[in-house]
């Protein structure tokens, strides 16, 4: 038997239009159970996996996958074909195969755990000015065809998404005035001074000039067959599964032991359990028990934060405009409780920084107290719901003129962990003598929503960009306070402030760590103090591996990348892994 | 003629209505294609406005009034053009039907005309027998695997036949490493791939036909005519299966129409627990990703082959049966 076709996650069973996955940094996958139709189904099976695992009965399973042999990796839940895979290899399209980001190189990768960059097909850069970035290309890599890699390629593949704002999926021309080409350098004339463009320019897959250049519609092109500068090429496709084979003419070649990576087209829970995965992205209930129980010795999970999961306040609506009725609410949540209720106490509560802990602490403001962390305290909270004018009166919360409270909570619909949390957070708040009525609109439906501002108080995501400035802008630049009923693509609660305004514009231009810090430190005071978002807990990264096969795999002690599977931290992974002893 | 001719114009009319409401009903649910794919993103951090600008831009998503669309629209279906899936882009939406359609057409075809004809045929057997175990071992079970839901079948079946024996493939419509071809060994294999679906679809379609048949059998075996025959000394299975079954057969022809018309519309829930890649895995990927170009080029195949199996059922009846042409 293949693949058990029991599944409840999202990701794998749909294919879902990314156009950034893997081109930007903000890819991180925060939630993943989501049961829609599927949930009786994917009870069963797990727990028939569990039944199976727990009593250890073996099962004698056909693996489906062929060719996996031991300098073969596996790869579970790295890409979906829904009704089959269709090859789409062009790094810019919204439903490129995930893998193309294993084949197509950036100028740097950055981890967004921590921020960190490693230099892929530049060596690096220098910002001689806030209005300018120098990128040193990389000299004596080559195309997978033979031909070399060169700096009028990185030209070229800019070029190439300013004819097509399409292919732009970054946001590169946004920030990009020209760019010039001179010797091994490329150099970026920013519209205006932007220090943290590096960033997102950098990241842009880079794409050889002399196929791309006579493709007639780049935007619908399907790129059959790629010619990359990354450690592998295609090898083998089929609607059901594809293979990529190690590029020998790869610049680093020397780092990279994995010969061949099969990726099935679908790969249940079940199937990863049993079928010797070694690499898989997937949420697995009661992990211990299942994953890990299928092989003691070998099978390892890794949920680091990638991103939090937090309440909105609509801050254009009373009661949520009013600072001290938020500090009530903030005072009146207990944040692992919901963290627990919703992820399976697979990550912790979130610091109200807006900063991923433990992967930022480096950039801890250390004047707040605790971290960050907020913790549960009725009697302040009580008294901050007071000074905003709602007092108790027979265990319910009650405004001036003795009107109950009644707010509704918005979560999209299928999201089933956010639910979960949710239920807590409305039992959390019952408590408090608030009334919530919860509203779960389909996903598109929710968003619509969020970004026309049609909420009281909504689950939503913030942070986990890789990039300090990235996280905070989208968090609290006035740029996106749009008026309610207007759609606005980041900052749905819609916070706005002259001086934090000041502070993002000049951490926008400043590139002196000191001063950047500071900022920082102020930001942190920003989030923490005018609470624009009640942080609740992490969205976890919910990587699995084995080290059967190969070891090097990033961990807590090494996190030099996140178990992801999509976007370009493989190539980071890819060039770690050791075959077994 | 005339008969036939209104039955027509009915056709055309109702053809009509549906292709509005095909129109006009994915596009009031909320949200827009754009949205549906910005939503997704979001679960993976805050999206950059350059994001859902560049997601428009890719998917063409419809812009001007809804006259405007609307008549764009008629006339694309008209000629047969339903443009480039959303969710699927750039594929266009018949490229993506015309390989999801084999698949169903064979699988749920070829199931409902097996568990038609043996359906009737052991309905005939219990009729005929009523009384007996032959009649109260097909009826009893019938009607109890008609209660079972598709996905509870099809899950029971996944567990046990395809895992703890580990009899048949649990998922897709041929191997992993196949690729899709007429060859000896491609057929064999998908075959092979599509017992444990068929079987789910003929388990719990099969009571349907048992009962419907037995009843309306039983109803006929108490004619004069039938008595008439058996007292002629024709023999029982001439008796049953010439004149009683061929009568009773009417109501379940009409049964067998509909449901062959709804073979397009593939079998959702099934084809969803077997990842199998027919018509009805495809709807769902469409309606969940606000895919309209697909969603209306599949609520219209379907609901032309269901109404031109009604119209065909309609004229069979005419010719059948001269009191329904008044």
């Amino acid at each position: 038997m293949k693949c058990m076709r029991i599944q409840c996650r999202r990701r794998r069973q749909e294919p879902v239009p990314l156009p950034s996955r893997g081109a930007s940094t903000e890819r991180i996958k925060l939630t993943m159970t989501r049961a829609s139709g599927r949930r009786l189904r994917a009870a069963a099976a797990f727990g028939a996996a569990t039944i199976l695992v727990a009593t250890g009965c073996s099962v004698s399973v056909k693996s489906g996958t062929s060719n996996v042999g031991p300098t073969t990796l596996l790869v579970g839940g790295a890409d979906s074909g829904t009704p089959a895979l269709f090859k789409n290899f062009n790094p810019f399209s919204p439903n490129k195969r995930n893998l193309t980001t294993w084949m197509y190189e950036p100028l740097e990768v950055v981890n967004n755990l921590n921020s960190a960059e490693t230099p892929f097909l530049a060596t690096g850069y220098t910002q001689p000015n806030a209005e300018t970035v120098d990128f040193t290309i990389r000299q004596g890599v080559k195309w997978s065809d033979g031909k070399p890699f060169t700096p009028a390629d990185v030209a070229f593949t800019f070029d190439l998404l300013r004819a097509h704002p399409a292919l732009d999926v970054n946001g590169d021309w946004q920030h990009i005035r020209s760019l010039s080409v001179s010797g091994d350098h490329v150099v970026f004339h920013l519209k205006s001074a932007d220090v943290p463009a590096a960033k997102v320019i950098e990241q842009t897959l880079i794409v050889p000039e002399h196929t791309w250049r006579d493709v007639k519609d780049p935007v619908t092109y399907t790129n059959p067959d790629p010619v990359v500068t990354g450690p592998y090429t295609l090898d083998h496709f089929t609607p059901n599964q594809y293979t990529l084979a190690k590029n020998e003419k790869y610049w680093q070649a020397d780092k990279v032991a994995v010969q061949k990576i099969v990726v099935p087209g679908s790969s249940s829970d079940l199937a990863i359990a049993t079928q010797g995965y070694d690499w898989a992205y997937s949420f697995f209930p009661n992990v211990d028990n299942t994953w890990v129980k299928a092989d003691k010795q070998h099978n390892s999970y890794w949920f680091p934060p990638g991103g939090i999961v937090g309440l909105l306040p609509n801050l254009t609506k009373a009661p949520f405009d009013n600072l001290d009725f938020r500090e009530g609410l903030s005072l009146g949540l207990d944040r692992q409780q919901i963290a627990d209720k919703a992820e399976q106490g697979y990550v912790k509560a979130a610091s109200q920084t807006g900063l991923l802990l433990p992967n930022e602490k480096s950039s801890l403001n250390p004047s707040i107290p605790d971290q960050g962390m907020v913790s549960q305290n009725t009697t302040a909270a009580y008294a901050h719901f007071a000074k905003a004018g709602y007092t108790r009166k027979g265990g319910k919360l009650v405004d001036r003129a003795g009107k109950p409270l009644t707010v509704t909570l918005t979560t999209p619909d299928g999201w089933a962990d956010w639910l979960q949390g949710a239920q807590e957070i409305i039992e959390q708040l019952r408590g408090l003598g608030i009334t919530v009525k919860l509203d779960k609109p389909q996903p598109a439906s929710y968003q619509q929503d969020l970004q026309n501002g049609d909420f009281d108080l909504a689950l939503g995501t913030v942070g986990g960009s890789g990039s300090l400035f990235q996280d905070y802008n989208n968090l609290l630049n006035s740029d996106f306070k749009k008026p309610v009923g207007k759609s606005t693509a980041s900052n749905y609660q819609r916070y706005g402030d002259p001086a934090t305004d000041a502070l993002l514009d000049k951490l926008k231009t400043t590139s002196d760590p000191t001063e950047q810090r500071q900022l920082t430190d102020q930001l942190q005071n920003v989030v923490y103090q005018q609470l624009p978002v009640l942080s609740l807990f992490y969205g976890g990264l919910w990587g699995l591996s084995s080290d059967k096969k190969f070891t090097g795999w990033p961990s807590q002690k090494n996190p030099y990348a996140s178990l992801m599977t999509w976007g370009s931290t493989p190539l980071l992974v890819m060039t770690h892994l050791r075959l077994a002893k | 003629m005339r008969y036939i001719l209104r039955k027509f114009g009915l056709l055309l009319l109702t053809l009509w209505a549906a292709v509005t409401l095909n129109y006009a009903l994915p596009r009031l649910m909320p949200g827009s294609p754009a949205d549906a794919a910005v939503a997704k993103l979001s679960q993976n951090g805050p999206v950059a406005p350059s994001t859902r600008a560049a997601i428009e831009a890719q998917l063409g998503v419809p812009t001007g009034s809804w006259w405007h669309q609307y008549t764009q629209y008629l006339d694309n279906v008209v000629h047969l053009r339903f443009g480039v899936s959303y969710t699927f882009f750039p594929q266009s939406v018949s490229s993506m039907v015309g390989q999801a359609l084999p698949w169903t057409l064979v699988m749920v075809g070829l199931v409902t005309v097996l568990a038609f004809v043996v359906g009737s045929l052991i309905g005939v057997a219990a009729a005929w027998r009523r009384g007996t175990w032959l009649d109260s071992l097909p009826t009893l079970s019938g009607a109890f695997l008609a209660a079972f839901p598709y996905f509870w079948t099809a899950l029971l079946l996944v567990f046990f036949v395809g895992y703890v024996f580990g009899w048949f493939p649990t998922s897709g419509a041929y191997s992993a490493d196949a690729v899709p071809n007429l060859s000896f060994g491609f057929v064999g294999d998908s075959l092979y791939h599509a017992v444990l679906p068929a079987l789910t679809i003929l388990i719990t379609s099969l009571g349907g036909w048992i009962l419907g048949m037995r009843n309306t059998m039983i109803g006929t075996i108490g004619e004069d005519y039938v008595t008439f025959a058996e007292a002629n000394g024709l023999r029982g299975r001439t008796v049953a299966l010439r004149y009683a079954a061929r009568n009773a057969l009417l109501p379940n022809l009409t049964g067998f129409g509909m449901a062959l018309g709804g073979v397009v519309g593939g079998s959702l829930l099934v084809e969803q627990v077997f990842n199998y890649p027919g018509v009805g895995h495809l709807l769902y990927s469409a309606v969940t990703n606000h895919d309209y170009p697909l969603m209306q080029a599949l609520f219209l195949m379907i609901t032309v082959c269901v109404l031109v199996a009604n119209f065909i059922v309609d004229v069979l009846y005419g010719v059948l049966d001269p009191r329904t042409r008044r």
